[in-house]
């Protein structure tokens, strides 16, 4: 830091001098703030009726879109993460056939889209049945669960598999030479670092599961955006009901990232600063290298 | 050193963004004239402006496609439909203009407009009062009624057997409007699942997530010539009375407009014109007979 200050004597000129960036920087994020906050307050004192964002009718039918979205989110999320710690031990599976397989869930569901998926799920599989004749009446909210689920398994596996190989072979020798099983070293030496590892990544992920609630639009769940597009398609204001949508999203994805960042503090048992510090690492051996 | 001579890459972006920002100018002076022109009414000021944009060029249709048989794409991606034939013979051969269907969702058509995406509707719409708040009708170019689809040997025998049931709809369409006064007739004992496309909604009706599609009696007719095991609930409905009327329930009676801005009117009476004289001249009943004859 200090040896960059003397630069400006350089041929980068004003541009190279840390404190001349930074101000820029500020500049820059403060016109930015002032931007955005004055079109939002314009929006919201000139676009949005009050009257309408407030009325019981409008706010009891966000609430129950809400309702709904959490639960998918809550069930979808725990199904995914679950089902991903799995594809992500396949991934590094010794075994080619496991490996080749997991590979195979990961490039699909990563390479198709989501909206693909879900018409695949709900429009799609019910044809397999004579007309008339699919045994499950309400399958759209199912349809959803299956296809949030195994669209983010897939992504979640990744993170997986990225936060186990970040763990130094070492971890696994030493296990290893301890007498442990592979079984055995993965579940007690390595997995553990690996989950700290990917927290950042699958958090990042749920939060986006989140926001693909979105997308069931289109197989007539009644989520968020589809109450939008109703009272829009009724009333011809955008505006108001935006704000609804805005301020519901914010609040699932908001708490999940305060719950991630939690988690990561928690996990962080490697450094100081974890709050379960002592605990954790009195406990297991596996904090060895890093730090 | 040849910096003040040539035109080095700095000044071609200069140049460039200069012709972007008067582009863009262009663009918002255009979309100021379109909102001040539907928020004021009475005004009509303006008027001049929001026809030369578009007056000249091809004229610009916004449609929800496929909507078949009004609008929708054969196999090899032609567009079809009686909407479509309409406008070849209202456009094309009454006024001599270009004209070009450009797909759009229902649920936003009406904003759509208005933000002067394109300068008509041509989408098998409804004219009703609702919308004739925001937009302006041409006169009525068909006659359409809501109607109930089920599955042959179904649930559902007859009106009164909807109480409880879900319902199909597409989004944003008077087909949904049907179903939500049916709702509230029902004490709210009705469930609607709204789908972005008419498609959406049969297939949920096969696909047994759906009980009943409200929807125009045309398109349903098309969609249960089609399909094994699919026919129109019967029952007197409110067209029981009309010669013309299907012989199945009909749920409302509504005719079909062609939806202008409402700083169009010019145009619009021209259009108005240009259907009255292929009424004349025999143009509409070909047209009709070609999608609906019985």
């Amino acid at each position: 830091m200090a040896t960059q200050t003397d630069s400006e004597s350089g041929t980068g000129g004003v541009m190279m001098r840390d404190r001349f960036v930074k101000r820029l920087g500020e500049v820059a994020a403060a016109g930015f703030l002032v931007a955005i906050g004055g079109l939002l307050v314009w929006i919201l004192s000139t676009q949005v009726n009050y009257t309408l964002l407030a009325s019981p009718l409008i706010a009891g039918r966000f609430a129950e879109a809400f309702v709904l979205v959490l639960r998918i989110v809550v069930v979808s999320s725990l199904l995914s993460v679950s089902f991903g710690v799995m594809v992500g031990l396949g991934r590094i599976s010794t075994s080619g056939i496991t490996g080749r397989i997991a590979k195979g869930y990961v490039e699909f569901f990563r390479g198709t889209p989501l909206l693909f998926q879900l018409f695949v799920i709900y429009f799609g599989v019910p044809r397999l049945w004579a007309t008339g004749q699919f045994p499950i009446q309400d399958w759209a909210v199912p349809a959803a669960i299956i296809g949030l689920t195994l669209n983010h398994a897939a992504y979640v596996g990744e993170a997986i598999r990225g936060g186990i190989s970040a763990v130094p072979d070492g971890q696994m020798e030493a296990a290893r030479s301890l007498g442990m099983s592979r079984v055995m070293a993965l579940r007690e030496v390595v997995l553990p670092q690996a989950w700290r590892n990917a927290l950042a990544a699958i958090g990042n992920d749920q939060i986006i599961l989140v926001k693909d609630t979105s997308l069931l639009t289109v197989i007539a769940v009644p989520e968020i955006m589809s109450v939008f597009r109703n009272i829009n398609s009724n009333q011809l204001d955008p505006w108001t009901p935006l704000v609804w949508v805005c301020v519901l999203y914010l609040a699932i994805t908001m708490s999940m990232s305060q719950l991630v960042n939690g988690l990561e503090r928690r996990s962080d048992w490697g450094s100081d600063s974890g709050m379960w510090g002592r605990l954790s690492s009195g406990s297991s051996d596996a904090d060895g290298g890093d730090g | 050193m040849t910096r003040e001579r040539t035109p080095n890459r700095r000044q071609y972006l200069t140049a460039l963004g200069a012709g972007g920002a008067a582009a863009l100018a262009g663009c918002m002076g255009g979309n100021g004239g379109g909102n001040g022109n539907g928020n004021g009414n009475g005004g009509g000021d303006g008027n001049g402006d929001g026809n030369g944009d578009g007056g000249s060029e091809t004229i610009v249709i916004g449609s929800d496609i496929p909507y078949e048989p009004f609008e929708y794409r054969n196999e090899a991606g032609e567009l079809l439909g009686f909407d479509v034939d309409i406008a070849e013979a209202v456009f094309a051969d009454q006024l001599g203009l270009d004209y070009e269907f450009e797909q759009t969702g229902f649920d936003g058509i009406i904003a759509s407009l208005n933000n002067a995406n394109f300068r008509v509707i041509m989408s098998a719409m409804t004219i009703n009062e609702t919308r004739a708040e925001q937009v302006d009708f041409s006169d009525p170019y068909f006659t359409a009624y809501q109607t109930v689809l089920v599955l042959e040997g179904g649930d559902i025998a007859e009106r009164a057997d909807l109480q409880g049931a879900t319902v199909g709809v597409q989004r944003g369409t008077t087909g949904e409007a049907a179903a939500e006064d049916l709702q509230s007739e029902f004490d709210g004992d009705l469930e609607i699942q709204s789908y972005d496309q008419i498609t959406g909604a049969f297939d949920a009706l096969l696909n047994n997530q759906v009980s009943a599609v409200i929807n125009d009696n045309t398109v349903s007719a098309d969609f249960a010539a089609e399909t094994d095991g699919v026919v129109f609930l019967e029952g007197d409905g409110v067209a029981a009375d009309r010669d013309d009327a299907p012989d199945y329930l009909t749920l409302t009676i509504e005719e079909y407009g062609i939806a202008f801005r409402q700083d169009d009117d010019e145009f619009r009476e021209e259009v108005n014109d240009a259907l009255a004289a292929i009424r004349e001249d025999g143009t509409y009943d070909e047209i009709y007979d070609e999608y609906f004859a019985a």
